[in-house]
């Protein structure tokens, strides 16, 4: 049996794919993104093979993508999160043509061919208004739990505009609601829909196309599907651990790469692995 | 010997200041791309385009408009900094109106011996615009005579016309080398060479152009062509971002931008009448955005030299805020998809955040190698 792994090393977490060859999850990790790249992939990789009970050896392939990913030595091939979040989503979702994938710092909508390649994409400017880091700040400032948000947001009744394009002038527009006596929940629902309207002009630019696949973080937020579904007028995908999906991704390729080297040839390799060439 | 155009262009102004030690020369800073600098050639003076550093800078504020594009202000800034004192004089061949703030502003803050404003038109498709620019350019020298106190003759004329177009057309011979499978120079280094020809001595840029046309054949590079680019847009010559993309497996191998091909392109056709042979050139020439109106003349020379070039994918480079540029950008890029040529819109500030540049960079071209990842 062959193994892969998809490292996946964000702006907040360190996500790990384990997968065989019969595609299937072997083992997992996610580990907080930290200083000493090289040591916290490996940490997160032993988590995640100590639970597929394997040993690094037994590794054939390793792929990494995030913003981290080319401070992992030990990989056999880098590949952007924008390429790897479209293969994992539609892995997933064989369906879907467009993606959105909002994570800590950036937000990503790709538009998605059938065989899960990229055909177009967007990516947030840099500002992280649109982007995960902005809602942990508004949850910080309302002092509710990160994990507490998305069920909070759902139960507003009034949700507040927040219409400030930069996350950091946004925070004075939450202090003024909460100055107007405003309640937390509809203070969170008015971020999750500036987030989802922020999304949606991306998506917009992408190419908008059924179905759509919410990959990320942020997407574990029930306020924030809810947000993003009212804005779409239509169900979007949302995967038990959206979060995973670049790493998932990054893993699908590398086993495609993988399967590629071996029906090749080794001169198949690239100069980026060594390790199988 | 191609690296003498990178060293130009960090040391351009110790170079000008040199040049005049050493000539006792006029230098005449340059604004935009449509200045007939056959006139200056002509006047033994030494055109010196006005550009930008890509730094950050605050001395700007209030003389341009906060909605006006980064390059007019950088390109301002460098001269409240003091970094063009060395000019005799300042030249406008009318392009935009966010460089003609620049230049205005120019005027008030930094006085020189010598300003001249000409009202090219930007409407060069109606046939009246020859006519209309021949007699500019005839008042442009009328005032360059006047300045230096020496009348241009034809024989300065034609020296003028000869040092201008021996000088594009050697930069078009070396571009003709990012045609073959392995360019023998990076995208960067011939961003270098394009720019250096707009403010160091043409006869001294094609002396050197003519040594690295000797080398070329020979030389090779220790690098991947990878996936050919071409970069599309304005005044781009932020070298750091051409290092990133062709440190990710890019080369960009053509470019459609004033600072690059569309500065040099066409030669100047003698017809005989010197004055309307040098307002054609410049009437004819590849368009900026602005003079493109109404038909777009511009998207299949764009198109044309992607072919020729062999481009997988175009970068369009917008900066922002360039509203001729902007206008056409939806449009070319439907164009070049169309014909199959893929692209990758980027906006760009006169410093930019070059590691989320990096990833949709690599990401584009994942999209163009698919193949090999799927």
């Amino acid at each position: 049996m062959v193994f892969v792994a998809g490292i996946d090393v964000g702006g907040k977490s360190t996500k790990v794919i384990i997968l065989d060859d019969a595609r299937k999850v072997r083992g997992q990790a996610v580990v907080k993104t930290r200083p000493d790249f090289p040591a916290l992939a490996r940490e997160a990789l032993d988590i995640a093979l100590k639970q597929a009970g394997l040993k690094a050896s037994d590794l054939s392939y390793i792929a990494t993508t995030g913003f981290g990913r080319y401070n992992v030595p030990f990989r056999d091939n880098q590949i952007t999160e924008i390429t790897c979040v479209a293969r994992g989503a539609a892995f997933l979702f064989p369906k879907t043509h467009s993606v959105l994938d909002i994570g800590a710092q950036s937000t990503r909508a790709v538009r998605v061919a059938e065989d899960g390649k990229v055909r177009d994409f967007r990516t947030n400017d840099k500002c992280a208004a649109g982007a995960g880091g902005f809602v942990e700040r508004a949850a910080k400032y309302l002092e509710v739990n990160i994990d507490d948000v998305g069920e909070l947001s759902v139960q507003a009744d009034k949700p507040q505009t927040i219409s400030s394009v930069c996350a950091v002038l946004a925070e004075s527009e939450i202090i003024n609601h909460v100055s107007a006596g405003e309640s937390v929940q509809n203070i969170l629902r008015g971020v999750h829909n500036s987030l989802a309207s922020r999304a949606m002009a991306l998506m917009k630019r992408a190419g908008l196309e059924d179905e759509i696949t919410f990959a990320g973080g942020v997407a574990r937020q029930k306020g924030m599907v809810q947000a993003l579904e009212q804005a779409l007028k239509r169900k979007v995908n949302v995967s038990a651990e959206p979060e995973m999906i670049g790493a998932l991704g990054a893993a699908l390729l590398g086993l495609r790469r993988l399967e590629k080297i071996r029906h090749d040839g080794h001169e198949a390799a690239t100069k980026e692995e060594p390790r199988v060439a | 010997m191609i690296e003498k155009f990178k060293e130009w262009y960090e040391t351009r102004h110790a170079y000008a200041r040199q040049w005049k030690e050493r000539t006792g020369g006029k230098v005449v800073g340059t604004f935009c791309t449509y200045v007939p600098e056959e006139i200056l050639a002509a006047a033994n003076m030494l055109p010196v385009r006005i550009l930008g550093s890509h730094e950050p800078q605050d001395v700007t504020e209030p003389h341009i408009f906060g909605m006006f594009c980064p390059f007019c202000r950088d390109a301002l800034a460098q001269g409240l900094k003091g970094r063009f004192n060395y000019l005799d004089g300042v030249v406008l061949a009318h392009s935009c109106i966010h460089f003609r703030q620049t230049f205005n502003s120019w005027r008030i803050h930094l006085p020189v011996q010598f300003s001249y404003y000409i009202p090219m038109p930007n409407t060069v498709q109606t046939p009246h615009a020859r006519l209309y620019h021949t007699v500019e350019v005839e008042k442009f020298k009328k005032a360059i005579e006047e300045y230096t106190g020496r009348p241009i003759t034809e024989q300065d004329l034609d020296r003028g016309i000869e040092i201008l177009n021996r000088n594009r057309r050697l930069l078009r011979k070396v571009y003709e080398y990012r045609k073959l499978d392995h360019p023998p120079l990076t995208g960067e280094e011939a961003m270098y060479m394009a720019v250096s020809s707009q403010f160091i001595d043409k006869e001294e840029h094609s002396k050197v152009l003519e040594a690295v046309l000797k080398e070329l054949p020979e030389r090779k590079l220790p690098r991947d062509a990878g996936i050919r680019l071409m970069a599309v847009g304005s005044e781009n010559d932020d070298a750091e971002f051409f290092r990133m993309v062709e440190a990710v497996g890019g080369t960009v191998v053509i470019d459609e931008q004033c600072a690059g091909s569309r500065y040099f392109w066409n030669e100047l056709v003698p017809n005989g009448n010197r004055m309307a042979a040098i307002a054609d050139r410049y009437i004819d020439r590849p368009p900026c955005p602005v003079k493109d109106y109404p038909g777009h003349s511009r998207f299949q020379h764009v198109l044309n030299l992607a072919k020729d070039y062999r481009a997988q994918g175009a970068i369009i480079m917008q900066e922002k805020f360039c509203d001729p540029h902007e206008g056409d950008n939806p449009r070319l890029k439907k164009y070049l998809e169309d014909n199959g040529i893929p692209t990758l819109s980027l906006e760009f500030d006169s410093t930019n955040p070059l590691g989320p540049f990096r990833i949709r960079v690599e990401a584009f071209l994942e999209t163009i190698r698919g193949e090999e990842l799927f």
